[in-house]
């Protein structure tokens, strides 16, 4: 039977964070290492490079329920394979404001710059974005029965 | 002048007669007189089947595709906006420009069917002809003529359209039509959209596309649509189950509006092939107009243009974290 007793919880949003083997993990790493508090509702994906995160990912991850999603990569210029996370800043332009046009907050997804040296950038990346999703609340375009 | 039915007849038998065309794609009539059907010709004999009215809406640039590999030359009617997906083709190295014969017919408006019938309020069957006339249509009924405002009885696209006359062509027929009078923003319902909060975003297009069949009409019948096997069919990985769920097709509907970003020359084939009517030249246009905001970029004008998606420029906007 089904419990009908309603417990309130804090929301905790579920966030996926696409990060490049180069930069990113490796920030992501070091913010590990230098014991910096960050909150812990993003799971990492580690990509070989930001460019190679096509929107079919992002799309596919909102619609199966995350509420936020990130591209973690080089900053522009220092792209490990020169010109990836170029590409992928031209698409997620594009992308969201596609999202924003059928009411995916735009926020819901976030493209940062985090390079090996910056785990205090990714700390704050990561507490910036989970703020900001919490404060939109559980992603609204789901209804998975 | 227009072109007409005849000049089109005439014109396609005398290509067929000095060998420039094989083959010919052009406009028949279909089963009622407010319906046309492609018709895909092999020598100038049926030539006079062929017919040129504002009922032509199909555009025929796919059928290119299935013509790849025939002998000779191809021969094909293209309006504006047809020009525009040939552009697209020919830019990604689907045809061959030198086996494609393009005749070119300017275009000052196709006719809406629904919309037609609703503002005569008769059925189907009592319509012998639609003729372009100016800034109306002139509609030819069992009993009498009556004429029809063309804004009160055109295509969305065609409500919007900015190149009535074909881009690319080998022979023009009629008079080029440099704009269409009616045309003024052609993103302004764009634009009332994008002012909705996202909350009536998301009802709006949930609405909408829970209506969705996922009868995938508007992929086949889409002119920029040419990869040989689509995401949508792919075992594995599978993109999209074959739930009946509004995110699916949320997931279908944003990944196709993704992927022919920078190739849909808004023809409304999507739409108009659709079953449930769901606005779907709305994502579409959507995209369209950010591309042209963000990296001034027109699709299906200039065959040597890059697309936007597969270049760059180290100073792009850069309001990222």
């Amino acid at each position: 039977m089904q419990d009908n007793k309603e417990v309130k919880t804090e929301f905790k949003p579920k966030i996926l964070a696409f990060c490049c083997n180069w930069c990113a993990y490796a920030g992501a790493d070091l913010a590990g290492v230098s014991r910096f508090q960050m909150p812990t509702d993003v799971r990492v994906i580690r990509v070989m490079c930001s460019g190679r995160v096509p929107p079919e990912l992002i799309i596919r991850a909102l619609a199966n329920g995350l509420d936020g999603v990130m591209i973690l990569g080089c900053h522009p210029g220092e792209c490990h394979y020169s010109e990836g996370n170029y590409l992928t800043r031209r698409r997620a332009h594009v992308l969201k404001r596609l999202l924003s046009y059928i009411g995916i907050e735009p926020d819901r997804f976030q493209l940062g710059w985090v390079s090996a040296a910056e785990g205090a950038k990714f700390a704050a990346v990561v507490k910036e974005t989970t703020d900001k999703i919490t404060a939109l609340g559980p992603n609204r375009w789901v209804d998975k029965k | 002048m227009k072109a007409t039915s005849e000049e089109v007849q005439t014109r396609v038998k005398k290509l067929f007669e000095d060998g420039s065309i094989g083959h010919f794609i052009g406009y028949e009539t279909g089963s009622d007189s407010l319906r046309v059907t492609p018709c895909f010709l092999k020598s100038g004999q049926a030539a006079s089947r062929l017919v040129w009215n504002p009922l032509c809406a199909n555009n025929l640039s796919k059928y290119l595709l299935d013509f790849k590999n025939v002998e000779g030359k191809v021969g094909i009617m293209v309006k504006g906006c047809d020009s525009r997906s040939v552009v697209e083709l020919l830019k990604e190295n689907q045809i061959d420009r030198d086996k494609v014969f393009i005749v070119g017919v300017p275009c000052s408006g196709i006719v809406d069917r629904e919309k037609l019938l609703e503002v005569l309020g008769v059925s189907p069957g009592e319509v012998v002809a639609v003729e372009d006339d100016g800034d109306a249509f002139v509609v030819t009924l069992k009993e009498g003529k009556q004429r029809v405002d063309k804004e009160k009885a055109l295509r969305g696209e065609c409500l919007v359209c900015k190149y009535p006359t074909p881009v690319v062509y080998d022979v023009l027929l009629g008079e080029a039509v440099s704009s269409l009078p009616w045309v003024g923003d052609d993103y302004s319902l764009i634009k009332e959209q994008e002012a909705l909060s996202s909350e009536e975003k998301a009802l709006y297009w949930n609405r909408e596309l829970s209506q969705c069949i996922r009868c995938y009409a508007c992929r086949n019948i889409c002119p920029v649509c040419t990869c040989s096997e689509c995401i949508f069919d792919k075992k594995a990985p599978r993109w999209i189950t074959k739930a009946n769920d509004v995110s699916e097709n949320l997931v279908y509907h944003l990944v196709r509006a993704f992927h022919v970003a920078g190739k849909c020359i808004d023809c409304g084939e999507c739409e108009r092939a659709c079953p449930m009517n769901i606005p779907l030249r709305s994502l579409n246009k959507k995209v369209e107009k950010d591309l042209l905001e963000l990296f001034d970029y027109t699709a299906g004008i200039d065959v040597e243009q890059q697309p936007p998606l597969t270049t760059y420029k180290a100073g792009d906007l850069d309001d990222f974290l």
